[in-house]
């Protein structure tokens, strides 16, 4: 037996996995190949792992260690099932306590569903707990975006595990959670298909979608179902170029155009849909050769060739952003007081043409101000930490909330321009921005505030952030890291504005407190 | 001269072959570093072109009222 086929894993006759054990740190288990394993509680998959990939030497064996995402939901008692994925061998079964917990186990999200952790260990809804009915709303959504991409001239597939599900087996993969799309353009530069992709975004937009971006070539559609439950579903954009096919997010293979094009069909779950024309090339593409054989552990390995191109082409522009989402859904919650920062501003500031809060969070600076009766809008690439403030401030005409990313250039210019041409004296703001982005973000932060304050009606950027970080854990609460006032003061010369005003302070008065480091920038002159 | 010395120890060290070789390592690290940032430009050259031609024709018209909406229904659409 070649090499290659020997790490293939799965392969029945391979599979001799043996002592399995499962208790509350997790699954035990001796095989000398590696073997996929999914792990059932009453009769339901909750994980799926690689036992030497995921796992730990363990004595003889090795230790799969329940994942974190998991082991919030491991108190009470659950029939384990420790099944061989390839072969629907079972390798365990047995009542195991978890926890002093007398009850079932029960793995469900707040609103009661039973959820599973995908191949990331990440806790999804599982296609497997959902019936044939259930899943017509999200072949809609399919339909409904594969016709609006029609519609402005994108030929689009069923993608990754969509596809793979469909010509597997006709039906959505069980342990899958979401719908792929994919599309590969008749262009074949990156600047060409990425303005194509901004054009698609615009187009979609017009028709009333909520698009979030992932990458330049990659977006997500928001499609609300007939229930008004919003399904995302993930636009893969891709094209040719010089015999390869790249499509995001993984795959850069050799490839011909006559092997997606014309487009054939494929079913899913009874329903036609479009797929490349040769499938088999496409999903060995995405998923290796061994696509055929079932794997719900599968991670994408793709070369780092092939990784760096993608990379250095399409991706840096959501740094940082499933990190704040997840801070905002799950952590700060609820409207803080406004900060004594911009109670500082509002004593030297007053009769405003705009008040502009940058990285605005959950928005109470904006809001305070606007309660002053100038007029304020929140900025914040996360539109999910505004919304509480949005809805609050709904008969508030004073104080508007924008989604703006400092890494689209498209956006920063657009909000530049737009506050530039606005009447009056423009006050900038930008609390624990600097400390929480790097070089690049910043650099357009100090775009912006040149386009917005180096106009005749004057105005001014003021700053904030942490310049020493003490034993009082305020880095750690505002999820920032020092900067040397010293470096920030140096770039904002470069880009031509005067510090009129340069402070620090301690952010108490208790013993280890951390100081922060209050700036006042100007630009003065149009050349600046 | 203690530099002099200094400098022509650095040159013969360089000059072994487990000297070429880190050289080499440190040059291609460079090199991949200087190619992602070439590749980079593509988004900002892609950005600048959409934002060019989606807004630059409309502000040559000088039509006050359309530039505002215009302005407006771009920032929607990024």
């Amino acid at each position: 037996m070649s090499t290659t086929l020997r790490r293939v894993p799965g392969l029945a006759f391979l599979d001799r996995v043996s002592e399995v054990r499962v208790d509350g740190s997790g699954v035990r288990a001796r095989s000398r190949q590696e073997a996929v394993l999914d792990v059932h509680f009453d009769g339901r998959r909750i994980v799926s792992f690689w036992l030497h990939r995921d796992g730990v030497k363990d004595g003889n064996g090795w230790l799969f260690a329940w994942p974190k995402t998991l082991r919030e939901f491991l108190d009470g008692i659950a029939d384990v099932r420790v099944v061989v994925t390839r072969t629907g061998e079972e390798v365990f079964r047995g009542e195991v306590r978890f926890g002093s917990g007398r009850g079932r186990v029960e793995v469900l999200n707040q609103h009661g569903q039973p959820i599973s952790l995908d191949k990331y260990q990440r806790r999804v809804v599982a296609f497997d707990t959902r019936s044939g009915e259930e899943l017509e709303p999200m072949l809609d959504a399919i339909d409904e975006v594969l016709a609006a991409l029609k519609d402005v001239g994108i030929e689009a597939f069923l993608a990754y595990g969509t596809l793979l599900g469909a010509v597997r087996g006709g039906k959505v993969i069980g342990n899958d959670s979401d719908a792929d799309v994919g599309y590969v353009s008749h262009l074949t530069h990156p600047v060409d298909v990425i303005r194509e992709s901004f054009r698609v975004q615009r187009a979609l937009i017009a028709h009333g979608y909520r698009i979030t971006r992932y990458s330049a070539l990659a977006f997500k559609v928001d499609v609300e179902e007939a229930d008004g439950t919003i399904r995302g579903l993930d636009v893969f954009g891709g094209f040719l170029m010089d015999g390869r096919l790249y499509l995001m997010g993984e795959i850069g293979d050799r490839f011909e155009e006559s092997w997606i094009f014309p487009l054939g069909t494929t079913t899913l779950e009874g329903r036609s849909f479009p797929a490349p024309a040769d499938t088999d090339r496409m999903l060995s593409a995405m998923y290796g050769a061994s696509w055929r054989v079932p794997d719900p552990a599968f991670h994408f390995d793709p070369p780092t060739t092939t990784v760096r191109r993608l990379n250095g082409w399409f991706r840096g522009l959501r740094v940082g952003r499933a990190r704040w989402d997840r801070i905002y859904s799950r952590v700060l919650k609820g409207m803080p007081a406004p900060s004594p920062f911009v109670e500082w501003v509002g004593s030297i500031e007053g009769a405003l043409g705009t008040f502009v809060d940058v990285g605005c969070g959950r928005g109470a600076d904006a809001l305070y101000m606007s309660e002053r009766g100038e007029p304020a809008l929140g900025l914040d690439f996360q539109p999910r930490s505004f919304a509480e403030a949005a809805r609050r401030s709904e008969d508030n005409h004073l104080v508007t909330y924008w989604t703006m990313n400092l890494l689209e250039i498209r956006q920063v210019l657009v909000v530049g321009a737009i506050l530039a041409r606005r009447p009056g004296r423009t006050v900038v703001a930008a609390r624990h921005v600097v400390d929480a982005t790097k070089g690049p973000a910043r650099d357009r932060l100090w775009r912006l505030c040149r386009m917005v304050l180096q106009g005749e009606d004057g105005g001014r950027l003021y700053l904030e952030f942490l310049s020493r970080s003490g034993s009082d854990g305020y880095a750690g609460q505002h999820r920032v890291r020092p900067r040397k006032p010293g470096r920030i003061v140096a770039e904002l010369e470069q880009w031509g504005a005067t510090v009129v005003h340069r402070e620090t302070m301690p952010v108490s008065d208790r013993p280890g407190a951390s100081t922060v480091c209050r700036l006042i920038v100007e630009w003065r002159g149009e050349d600046g | 001269m203690a530099d002099k010395r200094a400098g022509g120890l650095t040159e013969r060290l360089r000059s072994t072959r487990a000297g070429e070789a880190l050289d080499l390592r440190r040059r291609v690290r460079r090199l991949e570093a200087e190619v992602q940032e070439c590749r980079a430009l593509n988004i900002r050259l892609a950005e600048l072109t959409d934002i060019v031609t989606e807004l630059l024709l409309p502000v040559a018209a000088r039509d006050e009222e359309k530039l505002a909406e215009l302005l407006e229904k771009y920032r929607q659409s990024v």
